[in-house]
């Protein structure tokens, strides 16, 4: 009784997506920051490797919130 | 013919409400990145109207729910949809007229429960949906923005923190245009629905829709126009007072509270929760703030959110019943509703023009 009036699941998953999609979209985002800052640093003290795949993952940190953005509105608009 | 006027003017006092929601939620929307910079006044303003406006189109799930899992949509009249619409409208008048940041949304659901409960009785009201979909989600949602922001800035703060200030704040701020765009998507979906779902409930109500119709297109492009056109109205009035209003925070702590708020609400919105948008945003701010500092956080207005948010309900919802009450002296014919109506522009003519000579800033309610 008390779970049908609550929505129990519909509350969890809410609570999931939400926590997944604020707290992991952010988590990458600053990733995709520390990428390009890391570049920076590292092609500065001509260190071209390190560089070069500090820059890989922050651009894959970015790729992973456009698609996580995408995924987000494209859940939103079927259901 | 009396109950085509009745629907009429019911349909424009809710289109009126979804105005006067963006005009008020703007401020909410858009402070965060004009706080940090991340964009300028008229473009963050225009901005979020054009995605206020798109926002309405992604989803009908929470006006279905406004107009399906509230009140029993086979006894509600289009005369009890208009006395919960004007007891909103009241509420949200008199909360903004003593700077109280009370939910519209909130105000909404309040008043149109209580005019169904005055007109039919508490057989009009569908306790479960008003637990389950309203009440419940309206307390752990701005928990839940408070909790995601606080703990994704902390992490934030971990990956970034030995870099340089220059390329983080920089990186935060392009990163706000996404997340600034996210939460005005996220505002116009949730909230131009809960006034397509009281037209809907209208046209239901007085027999041109059948008890399980959607809206229609129709009644999403007018809710849509009406709450872009009302972002963007809202938005210019609030440049002047925006300075002493918003909290001041980093690009990082503005691009967490966006972030939280925009997944909590579109989440919320997919399982057609309506929500108070403002208190999710303040929730967002609030857990940014305090992950970084706790006295950063304003805890005077957040206690004035609580105290908005507990009478908010019931006060909305006696303004609705009373105005059922008066109405119904006149009769059932669309009498009763144009005089309430008139009197309605009255006092908020009244009201504007005493705030206007007084000088006081414009305080935003929520929705």
């Amino acid at each position: 009784m008390i779970a049908t009036i609550v929505h129990t699941d519909e509350l969890l998953q809410t609570i999931a997506a939400s926590v997944i999609a604020g707290i992991g979209v952010t988590f990458l985002f600053s990733v995709g920051i520390w990428g390009a800052g890391q570049f920076t640093e590292l092609s500065r003290s001509e260190r071209p490797v390190a560089a070069t795949a500090a820059a890989i993952v922050g651009a894959v940190a970015l790729l992973c919130v456009a698609g996580s953005v995408i995924t987000g509105i494209v859940v939103m608009t079927h259901k | 013919m009396s109950s085509e006027i009745i629907l009429i003017i019911v349909i424009a006092t809710a289109l009126a409400f979804d105005f006067t929601n963006g005009f008020h939620d703007t401020a909410n929307v858009v402070a965060t990145s004009i706080s940090t910079g991340a964009a300028r006044p008229s473009v963050a303003i225009g901005f979020a109207a054009l995605l206020n406006f798109v926002g309405a189109f992604i989803s009908i799930s929470v006006a279905a729910t406004v107009a399906k899992d509230v009140v029993n949509a086979e006894v509600i009249t289009p005369t009890i949809v208009f006395a919960g619409l004007i007891g909103a409208i009241a509420w949200n008048l008199i909360t903004w007229y003593f700077g109280l940041p009370s939910s519209s949304s909130h105000a909404l659901i309040g008043g149109v429960v209580g005019s169904a409960v005055a007109a039919v009785g508490f057989d009009a009201v569908i306790a479960e949906g008003v637990i389950g979909k309203v009440l419940i989600p309206a307390v752990v949602a701005p928990v839940l923005a408070f909790l995601v922001a606080g703990f994704a800035i902390g992490l934030s703060y971990r990956v970034v923190g030995k870099q340089r200030p220059g390329i983080v704040s920089r990186g935060y701020r392009y990163g706000q245009i996404v997340s600034g765009g996210l939460l005005a998507l996220a505002h116009g979906t949730n909230d131009a629905q809960k006034t397509m779902g009281i037209i809907t409930l209208a046209l239901i109500a007085n027999g041109n829709l059948g008890a399980e119709a959607d809206p229609p297109f129709w009644v999403i492009a007018s809710a849509a126009t009406a709450i872009a056109l009302g972002t963007y109205s809202g938005g210019w009035r609030i440049i002047k007072t925006t300075g002493t209003r918003i909290i001041k925070m980093d690009a990082a702590q503005g691009f967490s509270a966006q972030g939280a708020g925009a997944a909590v609400i579109l989440s919320s919105t997919h399982f057609g929760f309506p929500l108070s948008t403002t208190h999710v945003i303040n929730g967002g701010v609030m857990g940014a703030g305090a992950a970084k500092r706790l006295s950063a956080v304003r805890w005077g207005v957040a206690g004035n959110i609580f105290v908005a948010w507990l009478l908010t309900l019931p006060a909305a919802a006696a303004i609705g019943a009373l105005t059922y009450g008066f109405t119904a002296i006149f009769g059932s014919g669309a009498l009763g509703p144009i005089l309430v109506t008139l009197m309605a522009l009255s006092l908020v003519t009244v009201a504007f023009s005493r705030r206007a000579r007084g000088g006081a800033p414009v305080e935003a309610t929520g929705t």
